[in-house]
């Protein structure tokens, strides 16, 4: 296995098995989205339209967001609690790879909170999920994924160089919920927010997933939305290695990676 | 002890809980707890009404009892959990064995531990009642402000009981701050923040009658739509009644697993 990703999977490996040895931790983080979803739904019950959709794809959309931006967060913040910071940057390995592994395994597990509010939704909300275009459906929510872990790695490499990552944390949380139009078009937010929601991934992967959910005949803007997504994703991601090596570098330069 | 000792361990133990959290709540995420999320949390909830109201499936009244609800539940974030989360603090920073070595009366302790929330938990209201007014369009021109005050005041007060209530019971769980995080949250589905209790199935309405919140949200809006305080008065009674009952609860629970806790040997690891 060549060396990156033998570091992805060691990383990712060790993510799961810290959140198996402790799975409580993962609470904090989904009860949100799931509180959330509950209370659009019944807001919803008597509303006429496919509000049910955007409630329970926007659930589950918040589900993935939450846990990617936990685990980018604490994935530095348990690392200082922790002394384990220093050895990590010591390693040859990349720190990029390392959090990128940490990520994936965070967006999997954000991935299975999108599937339980799901079943929740059908099962106690009768909600119909009847998903018009199934593949296209699976397709939009992995790259969704991907673009929410892309965005949780450039807030990692933030968080690396300060002591406050849990206040953004919980600072940026609901923020992005409202932003990216997660349970309502972002046509209802004040014209100054919009720039805001277009520069955010999800915010054009929800809008994918809906279509793909709703529309059996992929109109052109299902991949129009696909597309800048995936144009936004490769920013981050390159933004993220960017910042990775320069947080790095000024961290060993100035020797106050834990004091950060 | 004297009730003057009692007082006395009662305001240190308001005082030193409350200044204990910045420990751990860094000042600036104090304030961004305060002034974003507040806003955030009522911004997703307005819109998400905004979105029924520009589609014609609810009245533009949606957005001003979204707003209120949420700007009352505030509160929460202060006298729940991070009432709760004293206790996880004495368990992380290891001082729950000093704490329950001491001679200290355990009632004026106990209680003592939510009282700084309380205020601060009004000033998150008041806050929110500003982004309600010039964000989101809330009117307070009939409001009975006297009424509005003694409501936020009681429902602080009655929550810190019940933040106490879980902390207490969240004593004899390795991890409370799972708990402040579900019983923080559940609180918008039980208490009427969003929707009226009566949407909720038959079964559930019975649940929210045991949150304190749910009165003083209701007596809030009713106070914002010019109620005096004299006819708002029995629903604060009940919420008062619930909140004494919370305090009395939580205190019992404290006091048995401190009990276990020091038969056991497990203080930090019950």
């Amino acid at each position: 296995m060549p060396q990156t990703l033998r570091v992805i999977y060691s990383a990712f490996r060790m993510a799961m098995l810290h959140w198996m040895a402790d799975p409580q931790w993962v609470i904090p983080n989904v009860i949100a989205p799931f509180v959330f979803t509950f209370i659009a739904l019944t807001l919803f019950k008597e509303a006429s339209g496919s509000f049910g959709l955007y409630a329970v794809l926007g659930g589950g959309m918040m589900g993935m967001w939450g846990n990617t931006l936990y685990s980018s967060g604490f994935a530095i913040e348990f690392e200082k609690w922790q002394g384990t910071l220093e050895e990590i940057v010591a390693t040859p390995s990349d720190l990029l790879h390392i959090i990128a592994g940490r990520s994936i395994s965070n967006a999997l597990f954000g991935l299975t909170n999108m599937i339980a509010i799901l079943l929740i939704a059908a099962l106690v909300f009768r909600v119909p999920l009847g998903v018009a275009s199934p593949i296209l459906f699976a397709f939009a929510i992995v790259l969704t994924l991907l673009s929410v872990s892309a965005l949780g790695l450039i807030f990692a490499s933030a968080f690396v160089l300060t002591r406050y990552a849990q206040v953004f944390t919980n600072g940026l949380e609901f923020p992005i919920y409202v932003i990216s139009g997660s349970m309502f078009p972002i046509a209802l937010l004040p014209f100054w927010v919009h720039p805001a929601a277009y520069v955010l991934g999800p915010t054009w992967g929800i809008e994918a997933i809906r279509m793909a959910a709703s529309q059996p005949n992929t109109p052109e803007k299902f991949w129009l939305y696909i597309g800048v997504m995936l144009l936004i994703t490769f920013i981050y991601v390159g933004m993220a290695a960017f910042l990775f090596k320069k947080v790095e570098t000024k961290s060993r330069r100035d020797g106050t990676l834990v004091q950060a | 002890m004297s009730i003057l000792g009692s007082l006395r361990i009662f305001a240190s133990s308001a005082v030193f809980s409350f200044r204990a959290q910045f420990g751990w709540l860094y000042p600036p995420m104090w304030l961004t707890m305060k002034l974003i999320m507040s806003l955030s949390q009522m911004a997703f909830f307005v819109f998400v009404g905004q979105f029924l109201v520009s589609t014609n499936n609810a009245s533009t009244s949606i957005i001003a009892y979204i707003a209120i609800g949420n700007a009352v539940q505030a509160l929460s974030w202060n006298t729940v959990f991070s009432v709760i989360n004293i206790t996880s603090h004495d368990k992380w920073d290891g001082t729950l064995p000093l704490l329950l070595a001491t001679p200290a009366h355990r009632l004026p302790l106990f209680s003592g531990r939510a009282m700084m929330h309380v205020f601060d938990g009004m000033v998150s209201v008041a806050i929110s009642f500003a982004y309600a007014v010039f964000l989101f369009g809330v009117n307070l021109g009939n409001a009975d402000i006297l009424a509005l005050i003694v409501v936020v005041f009681l429902t602080a007060l009655t929550m810190s009981g019940f933040g106490l209530l879980i902390g207490g019971f969240a004593f004899y769980f390795r991890n409370p701050l799972v708990f402040a995080n579900i019983f923080t949250f559940i609180l918008l589905i039980f208490c009427g923040v969003n929707f009226p209790v009566q949407s909720l199935p038959q079964p559930l309405q019975f649940i929210s009658y045991i949150f304190p919140l749910t009165y003083g949200v209701d007596a809030a809006r009713q106070a914002i739509a010019g109620a005096t305080l004299s006819a708002i008065a029995p629903l604060l009674s009940q919420m008062v009644v619930v909140g004494f009952i919370s305090i009395i609860l939580g205190y019992s629970f404290f006091r048995s697993f401190e009990h276990i806790a020091r038969k056991t040997g497990n203080i930090e690891a019950v």
